[in-house]
């Protein structure tokens, strides 16, 4: 444990504004994959263990947009749309045969979908790593510097945007119409059926939004990252950590857990380089202990 | 003599027992190929581990997911003892084998028992994550102690094997004949286990986790000794696979390494006792077959899992006893 | 036997038990009745230590068990069937009643002998005759009728050897025909076994037609008690329970 360098961050103000910063764009990058992963549990009851898959997948569909096009804003779009396309088709292929069977096998279709889709990036664009598609030219200036902080600007970009669909996710699931019906479905889905609602259009376009918000992160990763197969494996893992510790369906949780587990890995690899993701799941075993329905969950 | 082979009863699964080890060392010479006794050895290791999985799955209704935690420990327990300076200050000389293979079924008993203790007071989804997450620290302890466990390069440098008993595990066929031997006997004595009362204790926590209770049965102690029963074997899975490589690697206590086991009882069965152990040797082949003619392994594996999961909806020897028991069926109504 | 003392119970500030107090003598039938939400399951609940109570006191046959657990319970001689069928849908009927056998017996933790090879046949034997299910002995429990499955349900119980049984709808779900075929059943096993019954119902001809005592309960609390005649006649529980409509 490096505790006199952990210290000695904790009295320096830019290295606790450069952490902060840090943690918050981890946080946020996470958040918008967990929210989804949460979303699709909440409404289907399913465990998507091909969420960080999806998130691969939009890494590699912005790629290949912007090494096309060369447009920034397009391949994050048609990343984020691209994905959503192919979770429909997941959902409306796969997932919808096993809605009303055991764990078990939920997971294990659903990791199926994992190792196809890990390989099948490999078939289609090789299996090298693929460089960073790069961030936008106008966030390519010098650093902001907030007390001898190096802030990136583009990483405020990236907390900016989250945030923004944060409370975009959030207006629409209590202001809006769609957003009432999709909490029903996850309470009370025969009641909406008797009440002549579509149930299964509700699903497909909640498995839809988590999609696509799996392809935004994925395609927001590939600017800040390399793109390769597999990337969505510890994604994944850390969307469940997140997803449990905020409480399993939970938005406004997962939006909590998410700043707690980016400022855990931002603050951690300071004070335990070596043991950065064990601190999370430390965390994740103490409130499944103290707390098993999660920090926002429902007790059911 | 017919008492004693009447079907169910210990002294059959015994002598079956005796007889497929008997059998599997007469192929042992009858196919030299050491690429056939490397699969041979490899399915019995990894289908002790998903045989002890499948206490828990399969008898109890668990989803564990964290279940690698336990074969790693076995794993590092054998490698880092046969490592040590232990053995040579209190001279096992010979038994370092046998002591270390047991202190790794101990280690991972003792594991077992903590994370179980704290595991199944969960239910459902809740109880997966946490096996999840505790399999995760130890992963994540096992990649931060690099002086001892090597961190993510793993244990190198290899430990000894001093023969025991006459037994020379570094030569191939002793150690074929013993690791099958010592598979077969615990197989033999889950099988007991799962056929006693305690088993049908089991699935009927399984059925119905509520009525027990109201039966005045204890679950929580059921379930605990069950989870600390499959720990231990799963250790020494893992302890015959260190044996094997002559080392121990943190991937064995990757959350993907407690996903093979769940391939296993999906692609052998969950219902018939020994379902997990033919879906070790579906994986083991598959494995074999696939990675030597394409690197695309993991789609292979993939579409194979699918169409379990989509078509046959069941492991191929729960298939393969229903279809004999209708057929059987069939048969005694047309007569 | 079965003693009641000013007993409560709120969940949230609303009242599910208030102040039960109730006495059942031995060897007697006994009905609860009420109208949904009126407590009878949480009454059932508190009684086998499955919920603790706020205030009050349970005894059985003059020992206190008003805080042991379900587990406990079952030892100082209470079993329970359930409302919603509380079985083991993949094994047989033989296997589950077994099962409860040796559970009473502490036999679960062997692990040395074979679970084909325990013979418990004749107590076995006789509680399926009592139940009537000798004939479904072989058959998977998920298979049974849901009348069987209800027999089955309380066989379980039976195996406790219980003083007191407690009967959460057992006619629940059936038709009028098998209504009365349950309600025959019971009255069998109660006049070969003798005992102590106490059962929730809402079909009034049944109540009427086999409990020596009726317990009415409104809101959580008991609104009258008495035998069949007196309770019929009872004008607090035609107003509040029968509608005041049947004359």
């Amino acid at each position: 444990m490096e505790l006199v360098a952990f210290l000695e961050c904790l009295t320096s103000a830019s290295c606790i504004i450069s952490q902060t910063a840090g943690g918050l764009k981890i946080g946020m990058l996470l958040f918008l994959v967990a929210s989804g992963l949460t979303l699709v549990f909440g409404v289907l009851g399913v465990i998507n263990f091909a969420h960080g898959a999806l998130y691969m997948l939009g890494a590699y569909f912005s790629w290949q947009v912007m090494n096309t096009t060369g447009h920034f804003g397009l391949s994050v779009l048609l990343g984020a749309i691209g994905v959503s396309i192919v979770g429909l088709m997941f959902e409306r292929g796969l997932l919808n045969r096993v809605y009303n069977a055991e764990l078990l096998i939920q997971i294990l279709l659903c990791y199926s979908i994992v190792l196809i889709l890990d390989d099948l990036v490999m078939i289609i664009w090789g299996d090298e790593f693929l460089s960073s598609i790069g961030i936008p030219e106008i966030f390519q200036v010098p650093p902001l510097f907030v007390l001898d902080a190096i802030i990136p600007p583009f990483h405020l970009a990236i907390i900016g945007l989250s945030l923004l669909l944060a409370i975009g996710l959030w207006l629409l699931m209590t202001k809006t119409r769609f957003g009432h019906l999709v909490r029903a479905a996850a309470v009370n889905p025969n009641m909406l059926e008797a009440l002549g609602i579509n149930t299964t259009v509700i699903r497909a376009s909640v498995f839809v939004l988590g999609s696509f918000l799996a392809g935004l992160g994925g395609a927001l990763a590939s600017s800040i990252g390399s793109v390769v197969s597999g990337m969505g494996n510890s994604i994944l893992v850390e969307s469940f950590i997140v997803t449990v510790i905020g409480g399993m369906g939970s938005i406004g949780g997962a939006f909590l857990a998410s700043i707690i587990i980016g400022m855990a890995r931002s603050f951690g690899a300071i004070a335990m380089p070596l043991f950065t993701d064990g601190i999370m799941f430390l965390i994740m075993v103490l409130v499944l202990i103290l707390r098993p329905h999660g920090l926002m969950g429902d007790k059911k | 003599m017919i008492s004693f082979l009447k079907k169910d009863s210990f002294s059959r699964d015994a002598c079956l027992a005796l007889l497929s080890w008997v059998f599997l060392i007469v192929v042992f010479f009858i196919i030299p190929d050491p690429g056939v006794h490397d699969i041979i050895q490899k399915v019995f290791i990894l289908g002790l581990f998903a045989l002890s999985l499948n206490i828990l799955i399969g008898y109890l209704g668990l989803i564990a997911f964290g279940h690698a935690a336990f074969f790693a420990a076995g794993a590092y327990t054998l490698g880092l003892f046969l490592q040590s300076d232990f053995i040579k200050i209190y001279n096992f000389g010979s038994f370092s084998i046998p002591v270390a293979i047991l202190l790794s079924i101990l280690v991972s008993g003792v594991l077992a028992t903590f994370i179980g203790a704290i595991c199944i007071r969960l239910k459902d989804i809740y109880f997966s994550f946490l096996t999840l997450a505790f399999q995760m620290v130890i992963y994540s302890i096992i990649l931060a102690l690099v002086d001892i466990t090597g961190g993510d390069q793993g244990l190198m440098g290899g430990f000894p094997k001093p023969p025991f008993l006459g037994i020379d595990l570094s030569k191939p066929f002793d150690f074929y004949a013993f690791t099958i031997f010592i598979s077969i006997l615990v197989i033999l004595v889950l099988r007991q286990l799962i056929e006693s009362p305690f088993g049908y204790g089991l699935r009927m926590i399984r059925d119905n986790a509520e009525r027990p209770a109201a039966l005045g049965f204890n679950n929580q102690n059921h379930k605990l000794i069950a989870f600390i029963i499959a720990g231990s074997i799963a250790g020494l899975a893992g302890s015959l696979q260190a044996l094997l490589d002559v080392g121990a690697y943190p991937e064995w206590a990757f959350w993907a390494k407690s996903a093979e086991p769940l391939f296993m009882i999906l692609l052998g069965g969950m219902n018939t006792f020994l379902g997990p152990l033919m879906g070790a040797l579906i994986f083991e082949i598959l494995n074999d077959f696939v990675t030597a003619n394409t690197k695309y392994y993991g789609l292979v594996l993939g579409l194979v899992i699918l169409s379990f999961v989509l078509g046959l909806k069941q492991g191929l020897l729960d298939w393969m006893v229903i279809k004999f028991k209708e057929s059987r069926n069939k048969n005694a109504q047309n007569k | 036997m079965l003693k009641i003392n000013n007993l409560e119970k709120s969940f949230g500030g609303i009242i599910a038990t208030g102040n039960v107090t109730l006495e059942l003598q031995k060897q007697t039938i006994n009905a609860v009745i009420g109208p949904n939400g009126a407590g009878k399951t949480t009454l059932f609940n508190l009684i086998t230590g499955k919920l603790k109570p706020d205030t009050g006191k349970v005894f059985i046959e003059n020992k206190e068990i008003t805080n042991l657990d379900e587990t406990e319970t079952t030892q100082m001689g209470i079993a329970r069937a359930f409302q919603i069928t509380n079985i083991f849908p993949n094994l047989t009927v033989y296997e589950s009643i077994k099962l409860a056998i040796l559970s009473k017996h502490n036999g679960l933790n062997n692990m040395w002998t074979r679970f084909k090879d325990h013979n418990v046949n004749y107590e076995a034997d006789k509680i399926m005759k009592l139940a009537g299910l000798t004939k479904s002995k072989n058959i998977i429990s998920s298979e049974l009728s849901h009348g069987d499955q209800k027999l089955l349900d309380i066989a379980l119980a039976l195996c406790l050897k219980p003083k007191l049984l407690l009967l959460d709808e057992p006619t629940a779900g059936m038709g009028p025909e098998e209504r009365w075929k349950m309600i025959d059943r019971i009255k069998e096993l109660w006049k070969k076994t003798k005992i102590t019954i106490l059962f929730i119902e809402h079909d009034m001809d049944i109540v009427f037609g086999i409990a020596q005592k009726i317990y009415v309960l409104q809101q959580g609390a008991i609104l009258a008690e008495g035998r069949p005649k007196d309770i019929k006649k009872d004008q607090k529980v035609i107003k509040a329970y029968l509608g005041g409509g049947k004359k």
